[in-house]
């Protein structure tokens, strides 16, 4: 792989006061290749959002602190001017948040809102906006896209709404999409409609895509490589196949077993003890230590690394560690 | 087994009473004729999505909503024509489980206060000690430590707060407990947990279960048959292993399909519902679904398929049910 | 932040959470609130300081309030006469001793009075709805439509001016204030899903209500209280001054202002230190309404 779009590199961000400071995030190291479609997974408390918010500069300093490097296209964006992100928020990088209702303004057209990205990214006649407006409602799949242009955000459902949103994003061809759980506030048969929207973006504009969600099956079928993140640390990183099939770490191992499923005949369900820690409860050792099925004393003194299980695989874990030298 | 809830034509409209000038908005028919039955020892499981009516239809149950029409017999007991009075003594028998952990705990009281209170209005507990002792008790069984009896709700994650929500209803040994999305609110790795537990439950108490969801892979685990909702009408009913693996319903089907699964090479053919589910307030003609329903032919339109059965102890409210060759997903 | 634990079912992280203390009862948290705070310290202390002055003012006073003394006409202040005296030669600071006993009264009483009215008229409307709701609803709009003061005119012309007959006059003028606000929480609160918990729990509607609804609507409650029973001072003074509140010659903090008003070119003395007497309760009960709030809202953090 060639160097890549996005890349994380031990990003902290942490809030409170500076002698107990709360940190959400630690040393999250991450990268999407140009085109590739990564998918953060984690629970409340993950710090998956927060990573998120933090590339688009969205998490607001202070409170919070944030240290790290964030290099997107060659350059750091956590050491650009503020006034400098907004040409990169919507131009470069598209979102999609969870919430499709409130990431519209309801007392504007759906046409002047896709239009309103073009005009602050793009020098372009008002018929060709308009054309591409048009373009963009037809690629999200939304049907009778001229009739609709005039239409306000209440006047679409979820589903459309989600659609509407993703031409704002997809609005200036972006090298990379963000979408923050997007399927989370949907019905299942709508999710299925935003499901294949996503896939379809994949593949029609070779937008990379970072995809944040709690719902591991919603991230197998829409990414090439999984990132799961627990109280705010990376725990596993994998391609997907080998995440889903050979995962190594405990926290990834609990998670798969005991999400029911529609094929599962099994009568209970496997459970992970315990509930997930709110943030700065944990501050030594592996965050998981305390609902661990294989939990050792070291876990309780030192963090693991991300240790490497192959060329796209690696897990944070000292129990499942690969043998040294092996 | 004997039958203990029997559910004959229920409906429910919601009209707007208020006096107002101008044109008052639709009424919403959110429950439509709905029949059936749950055993005792059972878990029926009801399916659909928002705005499907299942969350009106468990309330309906408890009569927490006075029904438009229709009758819920509880062991014999028509709940629908019972006084207040009456009504109220009936409730020791009949509990519920919300969907949200944060609101349906009041959080200016313990958690002994919280557990105890279905058993208090029905004086089933005397003396502090007593109460303790029982409410010790209860806790045990949720899998929570004594010692937190005396702490305030906000001390607690959602997990364990769902765990005290159980307790209350399991508190007055009830007969019939209705759980609303009891799960949907919790983080992923917890559901389990309170998947198994309340399954547990079951098993030592013997109650029956109304569980409610949208989600097809949850109740996969704790139901005993299903029933799928759609715009307020129950659209297919049967065993859990039939509906899994024999939908006679194609929105069942859809559903058992829209589901994403946390498999990379599970081959899909997803179906895609076209457009989005109706409001209430304007229910299609016909079968209700027939707008975004893949097989739907001319009759779907205009007359309205009954729930009839099509397998032993299966039935679905479908026109083409038995010709048209569903699939479900393996068994 | 809120706090959570970790243990639910692993016997390890159940021993590293009791290290924690338990939840701080009610005790605890009212001494937080009134005694961690050194503003409400004060705030408290002052009202107390008036309570006392109120009850005790014969013994406090320095003078008699009524005696009037044509040879002392607005003195400024000496050291038989702290506060100077008035256009009658009265002692101000014995008026204003004096007048503490009214004042407090209208102050306190009728707010408390008109929470207590109207908030069971606004939990009536509220949790019950339907007709009774319209009913009560509708006679609140008519009387809100009138201002307090107009209100209170109206009723103590009716009525005419004893010192309970006010105390009417104002708990009426302030009820529909309360029975709004009341009336709104209720049904806010009335959504809450513990509420509908407790009637599938089978708990009994007047068990529902207080125990569930009355102690969440509370907190506007006090604060609505504490405001008004500034106004509440304000219009007694004001009723004072018409001829229908207090009657002269006795003292009220208001028509110690009134008739300190008329003379005011003569000497400030008597306006302004009814003025800051006013002020200082005022703002010592509304400083006292915000932390009793405090204390009412379970989520406050502390």
């Amino acid at each position: 792989m060639s160097k890549p779009l996005l890349e994380i590199r031990n990003l902290a961000v942490e809030f409170g006061p500076l002698k107990r400071p709360l940190r959400v995030v630690h040393n999250v190291t991450l990268a999407v290749g140009v085109g590739e479609s990564v998918g953060v997974v984690g629970e409340s408390g993950s710090g998956k959002s927060i990573t998120a918010l933090s590339v688009l500069r969205l998490v607001p300093v202070p409170p919070a602190r944030i240290s790290g490097e964030i290099v997107f296209a060659g350059r750091d964006l956590l050491k650009l001017p503020l006034n400098q992100m907004p040409d990169i928020r919507g131009k470069e990088i598209g979102m999609i948040f969870q919430e499709p209702m409130s990431s519209l303004n309801p007392v504007m057209t759906i046409g002047d809102q896709i239009e309103e990205a073009l005009l602050l990214h793009e020098n372009w006649p008002a018929t060709e906006r308009r054309r591409r407006v048009i373009e963009l409602l037809k690629l999200v799949g939304m049907p009778d896209p001229e009739g609709r242009l005039r239409a306000y955000p209440d006047q679409f459902s979820g589903g459309m709404r989600q659609r509407v949103v993703a031409a704002i994003a997809m609005a200036c061809n972006p090298k990379l999409l963000i979408a923050d759980e997007p399927t989370t506030a949907l019905d299942v048969t709508i999710q299925a409609q935003v499901l294949e929207l996503m896939l379809d973006i994949r593949r029609r504009f070779n937008s990379a895509i970072l995809l944040i969600s709690h719902d591991l099956g919603v991230v197998a079928e829409i990414c090439e490589r999984v990132v799961v993140m627990y109280a705010g640390h990376i725990m596993e990183d994998a391609d997907t196949r080998s995440l889903f099939h050979n995962p190594r770490h405990p926290y990834t191992q609990g998670l798969l077993k005991s999400v029911p499923t529609l094929t599962e005949t099994r009568h209970r369900l496997y459970q992970i003890q315990g509930t997930v820690p709110p943030p700065g409860t944990i501050r030594q050792g592996c965050p998981f230590r305390p609902r661990c099925p294989v939990a050792m004393d070291r876990c309780a003194v030192e963090m693991p690394p991300l240790l490497a299980h192959g060329p796209t695989h690696r897990a944070a874990c000292w129990a499942t560690a690969p043998e040294v030298g092996a | 087994m004997s039958v203990l809830i029997d559910v004959q034509g229920l409906g429910k409209t919601f009209a707007d009473t208020s006096i107002r000038f101008g044109p008052k908005p639709k009424p919403v028919r959110a429950v439509d004729n709905v029949s059936f039955q749950v055993l005792k020892g059972e878990t029926l499981a009801v399916v659909g999505e928002s705005g499907c009516g299942k969350s009106t239809l468990g309330r309906l149950l408890l009569r927490l909503i006075e029904p438009s029409e229709g009758q819920v017999r509880l062991d014999g007991t028509d709940l629908t024509c019972l006084s207040k009075p009456a009504l109220r003594q009936m409730r020791a028998r009949m509990q519920m489980v919300f969907q949200d952990p944060f609101g349906s705990l009041s959080p200016r009281r313990t958690v002994a206060q919280i557990i105890t209170e279905p058993m208090e209005s029905f004086g089933l507990v005397r003396g502090r000690s007593q109460r303790r002792e029982r409410v010790a008790e209860l806790l045990a069984q949720v899998g929570l430590p004594a010692a937190y009896m005396d702490r305030r709700p906000r001390q607690f994650s959602g997990g364990q707060r769902q765990r005290i929500g159980i307790a209350r209803a399991i508190s007055v040994d009830p007969a019939f407990i209705v759980a609303d999305e009891p799960v949907s609110a919790l983080d992923v790795s917890v559901q389990a947990q309170i998947i198994n537990l309340l399954q547990d439950l079951q098993e030592q108490k013997n109650f029956s279960f109304l569980f409610i969801a949208h989600d097809l892979a949850v109740v996969r685990h704790i139901a005993h048959r299903v029933a799928v909702m759609y715009l307020g009408r129950i659209v297919e009913l049967g065993p859990k292993e039939q509906i899994y693996s024999a939908p006679q319903h194609p929105y069942t089907e859809a559903l058992l399909s829209a589901a994403p699964h946390p498999d990379p090479d599970r081959p899909h053919a997803r179906i895609v519902l076209q457009g989005d589910v109706p409001s209430p307030s304007n229910v299609p003609s016909g079968c209700a679904f027939h707008g975004r329903c893949p097989i739907a032919q001319a009759i779907c339109a205009v007359e309205r398929p009954p729930l009839v059965e099509v397998a032993p102890g299966q039935s679905a409210a479908c026109h083409f049910a038995r010709p048209h060759p569903l699939t479900g997903v393996a068994a | 932040m809120t706090e959570f634990s970790l243990a639910d079912a692993n016997p390890e992280a159940l021993a590293e959470r009791e290290a924690i203390a338990a939840e701080p009862g009610l005790w605890d948290t009212l001494q937080d609130v009134f005694f961690g705070r050194p503003s409400t310290m004060i705030a408290l202390v002052v009202v107390l300081l008036f309570i006392v002055i109120a009850v005790f003012a014969p013994w406090i006073a320095p003078a008699d309030p009524l005696r009037q003394s044509f040879l002392q006409i607005n003195k400024l202040p000496t050291w038989s006469h702290w506060l100077g005296t008035d256009q009658y030669g009265r002692d101000v600071l014995s008026r204003l001793i004096y007048g503490s006993r009214n004042s407090l009264i209208f102050g306190l009483l009728s707010p408390v009075f008109a929470a207590i009215c109207g908030t069971i008229l606004g939990v009536t409307a509220g949790y019950f709805g339907g007709v009774v709701d319209r009913v009560i609803s509708r006679v609140i709009d008519m009387l809100m439509a009138f201002p307090e003061l107009l209100l209170a005119i109206l009723i103590a012309a009716a009525l005419g001016g004893s010192f309970w007959n006010i105390v009417v006059v104002l708990t009426v003028a302030f009820t529909p204030g309360f029975a709004r606000v009341s009336r709104a929480s209720t049904l806010a609160v009335k959504q809450e899903p513990y509420v509908e918990a407790a009637v599938a729990a089978g708990v009994r509607t007047h068990v529902i209500i207080f125990r569930h609804v009355v102690p969440n609507i509370l907190a506007p409650i006090v604060v609505l209280m504490t405001l008004w029973s500034a106004s509440s001072i304000r219009i007694e003074a004001t009723l004072s001054f018409l001829g229908i509140g207090t009657q002269p010659p006795n003292p009220s903090w208001g028509n110690i202002i009134r008739d300190g008003l008329t003379n005011m070119f003569a000497t400030q003395w008597p306006i302004v230190s009814g003025g800051l007497a006013i002020t200082i309760v005022v703002l010592a009960i509304s400083i006292i309404g915000d932390a009793v709030r405090d204390v009412l809202d379970p989520e406050t953090d502390q």
